[in-house]
């Protein structure tokens, strides 16, 4: 019993030794601290202290040093075997930009097996998770459990579960457009010159977010950034542009093509799919062609 | 000059001036340049038809001729932009119509019709042709005075003359300046009452088919900036193009610096009509600068600020608008997202149109792939120089090269125009026999009212034409107005690429 106490108070303070040197402390320093130990016992508390995985053994120069362990990473593999603690340390050096199973497997030399059972084990534990990667679809990516995964890999407002939600955009594509054409025609005409007119057309990113979170469409919290990418779309549709305020602040407006629909798009050839196998013989030729039949009857 | 365009040429030669022409006019297409006994070889005629239709063609400006290098045959040459040309003659008449009026449209259709004519037979044959026309009107005093505005506004010049160069036996045309001609109307109509081979008239005038496309590109332009911006601002853009027209080139890319003075002074002219442009003046020419689609740029502060109108620019902008419709009706709003998106980026990679194009990522690949497949956009791969190892990747950068992606839109535009062409033919062709008939009748029925036979006589013949024969004919004329009017619509979309193609 006053065996194991001493102990107690040796590891405490070999313990309190290394919190106090985060970079960590050679054996010279647990001897100068602890001069009444043997270097027999410092040896064996060393090495329990190993066992426990209260610290880290690292090679420097010909000498060992330890370092202590993060508290939570202390708690998080209690139980787990060396594997398990290897896997575990590399997925948390990644952060919440999560770690791809190739990486783990190349840096953790593991087999392929004995990796998956690892991970499958600290999965079930909940303490790691994979998550999809939205760039690739097939790449699986881990990170702990309690992390938020990075906008790179989740893909921000736009995403659920890894998938692209099209139809969300859509409907705020539409949104959008629909409050910059209410303000559009504001320019034609305006009795107070078309100076205040194309103003007054005008409408800035946060005016739009503001109405888009007035009506209550997105249950997510749109950023002024979400409703500029989405207000970008509106102008690769080529129905709004865009400017700048001299403040720095970018402002859009709804706009007509400069054209209507040209001759080549309102005759069936211009949009058949199979233009370029009409011939003047054969088996697609003008004097037959369906769609020509449908667009003269 | 591709296969496209000998198809939908050869197809018109074929409906205005038949079989033979026809034939010749491919000989050359295809052919390039070659002189008379070549053609005949090739086609197979008889020397005096293809004599015959050269003649034709280049009476109508369709073809060329220059001496070979022996310097004694000719080798003749097919114009086939001009070929094009014989599509929009309905609207050339429609633009004096609406311009100047009856008289003016009867003229240049006349004018049309003789492909170069003298001034006094021209008039005089307008007016033999009108003389009992009660409704028309038709005056010699009204008709001379059309054509000396037509001339003086440059719609009809005079054509060129021929002169033979010392040592070669093949004569030259020759421009030559236009004059505005002093026409007497008593002398005109003492020509009415000789014979037409006795008239004396030496100087021959033919119809300037720029003066018209000029009016057409300004229409155009005007137009885009009213749907733009509003009337006011297309009103200004105007009175910029007439100023453009007293000091620069027509076609100039970009025109010569105007002063804002004198344009305040167009403005204050029409100050009655328009008063909310006099009084906005400032505003308004500042917002066409800025939100003009780049039609109007600030060159200078001289005399209180100097513009300048951009044509190039213009048929720059008006091109994409009419690849982007064009993408949009072929392949989605979608895909003329990634065009437009490609366009405003030059070069962008397959990652970061999904990232910009917000679209689900095997749609995008899917739109993309299918935009370069109908080369909408082209793609320039960019591989690392011999790095080790064969994991290299290469990037992918995806552009578009306007002026490929215009001739790809050109091309379509010779099919569909070949097409409808070539429809409306078959149509007729079809009903050759019904078509023929109704044209009988109606000579026939012409011919007894002017008689003044009984009406019982006239309903006999009108009804030899059975009712579902009358249903038939209906459908063919509402077939062929349609097949008509899709012509007129591509020409127009012709027009803006040929437009663009003139700015290299």
């Amino acid at each position: 019993m006053s065996s194991n106490s001493s102990e107690d108070a040796i590891t405490e303070k070999i313990l309190n030794i290394a919190k106090k040197n985060p970079k960590g402390i050679t054996d010279k320093d647990v001897a100068a601290t602890i001069p009444e130990l043997s270097s027999e016992q410092r040896v064996m508390m060393i090495n329990k202290l190993l066992q426990q995985g209260l610290i880290d053994l690292f090679k420097q120069g010909g000498s060992f040093i330890y370092r202590l362990k993060t508290q939570s990473s202390k708690q998080a593999v209690k139980g787990a075997d060396n594997e398990e603690k290897v896997v575990f340390n590399l997925i948390e050096e990644a952060g919440n930009k999560g770690i791809w199973i190739r990486d783990i497997r190349v840096r953790s030399n593991l087999a392929n097996t004995q990796l998956n059972k690892v991970l499958k084990s600290l999965e079930s534990k909940k303490l790691i998770k994979a998550v999809k990667c939205v760039n690739a679809s097939k790449k699986k990516v881990y990170m702990l459990y309690n992390l938020e995964p990075d906008r790179s890999i989740s893909g921000g407002a736009w995403y659920q579960d890894q998938d692209f939600e099209s139809e969300f955009v859509d409907i705020l594509n539409r949104q959008c457009l629909r409050f910059l054409q209410q303000r559009a025609d504001n320019i034609k005409n305006n009795p107070r010159g078309p100076i205040v007119g194309r103003t007054q057309s005008y409408a800035t990113a946060a005016e739009v977010q503001k109405y888009i979170t007035d009506l209550g469409i997105s249950n997510v919290k749109l950023e002024v950034e979400d409703v500029i990418t989405i207000l970008n779309t509106i102008v690769y549709d080529g129905k709004a542009e865009s400017s700048v305020y001299p403040d720095g602040s970018k402002v859009y407006r709804a706009i007509d093509p400069l054209l209507p629909a040209p001759g080549l798009v309102q005759v069936p050839c211009g949009v058949c799919p199979l233009i370029h196998k009409c011939c003047s013989t054969g088996l697609i030729t003008p004097q037959d062609c369906i769609y020509m039949n449908e667009w003269l009857d | 000059m591709s296969h496209q365009l000998g198809r939908v040429v050869s197809e018109i030669l074929h409906r205005y001036f038949g079989e033979i022409v026809q034939q010749v006019g491919k000989d050359l297409f295809t052919y390039g340049s070659k002189p008379i006994s070549m053609i005949v070889k090739t086609t197979g005629l008889p020397r005096a038809q293809v004599v015959e239709s050269l003649r034709t063609l280049l009476k109508f400006h369709l073809a060329t001729f220059e001496p070979s290098s022996n310097e004694v045959n000719a080798d003749y040459k097919l114009i086939p932009d001009n070929v094009l040309l014989l599509i929009r003659y309905p609207r050339y008449l429609l633009q004096m119509k609406s311009k100047y009026g009856s008289e003016a449209e009867l003229l240049i259709e006349e004018l049309l019709q003789q492909a170069t004519c003298s001034a006094t037979i021209l008039l005089v044959t307008i007016a033999k042709k009108y003389k009992d026309d009660e409704v028309k009107n038709i005056t010699m005093s009204k008709l001379k005075d059309t054509f000396i505005s037509l001339a003086t506004a440059g719609y009809i010049q005079q054509a060129p003359v021929e002169e033979v160069k010392e040592g070669c036996e093949i004569p030259t045309l020759v421009p030559v300046a236009t004059i505005v001609p002093e026409l007497d109307t008593r002398h005109l109509l003492h020509a009415m009452t000789m014979d037409i081979s006795e008239i004396t008239d030496n100087v021959y005038w033919e119809v300037n088919y720029d003066r018209f496309h000029l009016d057409f590109r300004d229409e155009i332009m005007i137009k885009a900036v009213t749907r733009r911006i509003d009337e006011n601002a297309g009103e200004m853009l105007q009175h910029l193009l007439r100023l453009m027209y007293l000091t620069s080139a027509p076609w100039a890319p970009e025109s010569n610096p105007t002063p804002v003075l004198e344009l305040r002074e167009c403005c204050q002219r029409v100050a009655a009509e328009k008063p909310h442009l006099n009084q906005h003046f400032d505003q308004y020419l500042k917002v066409l600068e800025e939100n003009g689609a780049g039609f109007v740029r600030r060159c200078g502060e001289a005399g209180g600020g100097q513009y300048m109108v951009r044509p190039r620019q213009a048929a720059h902008a008006l091109l994409l608008c009419t690849l982007e419709h064009c993408v949009t009706e072929r392949l989605g709003s979608n895909a003329a997202r990634i065009f437009r998106l490609i366009n405003s980026k030059k070069y962008i990679e397959e990652d970061d149109i999904q990232k910009h194009a917000m679209l689900p990522n095997k749609e995008c690949k899917e739109l993309t792939y299918k935009l370069l497949e109908e080369h909408f956009i082209s793609v320039q791969p960019m591989r690392k120089a011999a790095s080790a190892g064969g994991l290299a990747k290469a990037i992918y950068l995806y552009h578009i090269n306007l002026h490929e992606v215009a001739h790809t839109a050109a091309e379509l535009c010779y099919r569909a125009l070949h097409n409808v062409c070539r429809r409306a033919a078959h149509e007729r062709r079809r009903h050759a026999r019904l078509l023929d008939k109704q044209r009988r009748v109606r000579t026939i029925v012409h011919g007894m009212r002017l008689r003044g036979e009984p009406q019982p006589n006239i309903d006999d013949v009108e009804e030899t034409l059975t009712p579902p024969e009358l249903a038939v004919l209906t459908s063919v004329e509402k077939r062929l107005k349609q097949l008509s009017a899709a012509e007129l619509e591509l020409d127009r979309t012709l027009f803006i690429l040929k437009w663009y193609f003139m700015y290299p």
